[in-house]
């Protein structure tokens, strides 16, 4: 691709996050002009119930989106390139069932020891959920650092994170056997992943620890790079692999513990965006693709949640539902189009 | 000053030694070809050599500093490899994987140095594929990727360059011509190459120092002339008589 047509493609994405971040505040269930959205932002609008709507509904939505939708996709990338397998992505070493079974405890067993649905418990449960979420990602991520260290071996790795993902979904399941209806209702809510939870107050938080993940992502580029000659030739060109796997699998993980605590296990974005663009791109430089998947991330999540929310569906479609159903497709069009372009 | 040497090195795992006594001393220019049949440990041998494997007795010494000392980074400037198994990567060009031999020299972000793009093309041109370097790697014969990842260990600028089988996947004529280019790498460029290899008729014909590996074997090493005449190749290959004589004819 000649430079000028990749600033040119680089540019389109941008102006479409743009567009797609102005269409996420524009749609929804309560008809608002495009004008008055504009006078909201801009601070001219003394309409109060058009400035929540906008202001502590929809833009904390879209922030939300945004951050979780290149997050998710960085962290999708490094796993494809980590473990050099197109299938891989955030979700792969069992972090997010991590995550599920954490909240999987703390609204099913608070229900079972307590006798009161967590949901009731208003705003304290979000940020329970979201607490429970975060500790049991983490925890998985830490068993698989662990094991990191102990092999070169990625296959073995996946495979250990497959196991783990087993075992939580199993004592998930014993747990939601043993719980209430109302409880088990709010689980499986959470598990369609959302990206309304995140109000005004905890937005800075996520903001904060997205953007750290993201830097942190780019000072790996040039070890990504090499790690695509395979395992031997990055050694032998003075890669320390064992430390180089351990640092990508942290900030690919931190960065889904993040997104998943704050927004449930969305799925399909961090699988689809890094072959968008590795396709749209036709490059395996990771000095190109991991802007550019962030940049696509936000793109794709954006673009999910309008449909989500599109009047009609009113209220809120899950996010899961529709990041597959649009992400499926993308992928299979990609990956054919893709064989034809290298054959 | 030898630039790679062992003193009665052991190769092996953690509880199987493979080979052990292996004392071999080589200088810059000097080119060898490791033979054996397959299981005797000649990857093991090359993957200690290299590095990735670390010895169960014995010392290496990398240009007279015990290799124990060397870290895994200059250890990259000294010794390059060249592999059997090839990037698969879908949109890896020629070009990028010849520069991921700048690796070891390039600042935190791998940005390229005027110096780094300088070596980059020397390497495209000594081995003759400039025309190919902004194909896709995956688009290219065997022949073509294999010259690639020599181009990449050139542009890795290492005295020392380690080959795993270089001929196995070729047609005769790339055969020939990959034996040209390792020549003519030691000639001009001084670099030590150490590879292996299966086609013994070939490396009768165009190698002169060999190292032998055998299954139960001890390690030797030696003129190919002298090791035909004294019957050791014969021995570690388990040759008949025909075969024999047919060898000892070609030189």
């Amino acid at each position: 691709m000649s430079k000028n047509r990749k600033i040119i493609v680089i540019l389109t994405i941008i102006l479409l996050g743009i567009v797609l971040f102005l269409a996420n505040l524009f749609v929804g269930s309560v008809k608002i002009p495009f004008k008055d959205i504009l006078d909201v932002l801009l601070k001219a609008n003394n309409d109060n119930s058009l400035n929540t709507i906008i202001l502590n509904y929809r833009l904390p939505q879209a922030i939300t989106a945004l951050l979780a939708g290149s997050a998710l996709a960085v962290s999708g990338l490094l796993m494809q390139t980590l473990f050099r397998n197109p299938l891989a992505d955030p979700s792969m070493l069992g972090i997010s069932s991590g995550a599920s079974l954490g909240v999987g405890v703390v609204i099913l067993l608070t229900g079972v020891i307590t006798s009161t649905s967590v949901s009731s418990l208003g705003w304290w449960s979000t940020i329970g959920v979201s607490l429970a979420a975060f500790v049991g990602a983490v925890a998985v991520l830490f068993l698989i650092l662990a094991f990191s260290t102990k092999t070169k071996n990625m296959a073995t790795l996946i495979i250990i994170g497959l196991m783990i993902a087993y075992i939580a979904s199993s004592v998930t399941d014993i747990l939601k056997f043993f719980s209430m209806k109302e409880d088990i209702h709010a689980f499986v809510i959470w598990g369609m992943g959302s990206f309304s939870n995140v109000g005004t107050e905890r937005l800075t938080t996520l903001s904060i620890s997205v953007i750290i993940g993201l830097l942190a992502s780019f000072f790996l580029s040039k070890n990504l790079n090499v790690l695509l000659l395979g395992d031997t030739y990055a050694e032998n060109l003075g890669l320390n692999i064992k430390r180089n796997n351990l640092i990508i699998i942290l900030i690919s993980g931190y960065l889904t513990a993040i997104v998943t605590a704050y927004c449930g296990p969305v799925a399909f974005i961090g699988l689809a965006v890094p072959h968008i663009a590795r396709f749209i791109f036709k490059s395996s430089d990771h000095r190109l693709l991991l802007p550019m998947t962030m940049l696509i991330g936000t793109d794709l999540a954006l673009f999910c949640n309008v449909i989500a929310r599109i009047p009609g569906f009113d209220g809120n479609l899950p996010v899961n539902a529709v990041t597959a159903f649009i992400g499926a497709p993308i992928v299979i069009a990609v990956i054919i189009k893709g064989n034809k372009v290298v054959k | 000053m030898q630039i790679l040497k062992t003193h009665s090195l052991s190769i092996g795992y953690t509880n199987k030694t493979i080979a052990s006594d292996i004392d071999i001393a080589l200088e810059a220019g000097d080119i060898v070809a490791l033979i054996g049949p397959n299981g005797a440990g000649k990857s093991t041998l090359f993957k200690t050599l290299s590095g990735h494997l670390k010895p169960i007795a014995g010392t290496i010494e990398i240009n007279g500093e015990n290799a124990e000392n060397v870290t895994a980074k200059e250890r990259a400037k000294m010794m390059s490899i060249v592999l059997t198994e090839r990037p698969d990567d879908m949109f890896l060009t020629v070009r990028e994987i010849v520069a991921s031999g700048r690796f070891p020299y390039s600042g935190m972000f791998g940005k390229l140095s005027e110096n780094d793009d300088e070596k980059i093309k020397e390497s495209l041109e000594i081995i003759g594929i400039k025309h190919l370097s902004n194909r896709l790697f995956n688009t290219l014969s065997d022949g073509e990727r294999q010259k690639v990842m020599i181009a990449k260990s050139i542009a890795q600028d290492t005295p020392i360059i380690f080959l795993d089988e270089p001929t196995a996947f070729l047609d005769y004529p790339s055969k020939i011509e990959l034996f040209s280019i390792l020549r003519r790498l030691s000639k001009e460029q001084k670099k030590t190459i150490i590879f292996s290899s299966h086609d013994l008729e070939l490396l009768l014909r165009y190698t002169d120092s060999l190292w032998v590996m055998g299954k139960q074997l001890p390690f030797i090493k030696g003129r190919c002339s002298e090791l035909l005449k004294n019957g050791k190749i014969q021995e570690y290959f388990n040759l008949q008589d025909t075969d024999n004589e047919y060898l000892t004819n070609r030189i």
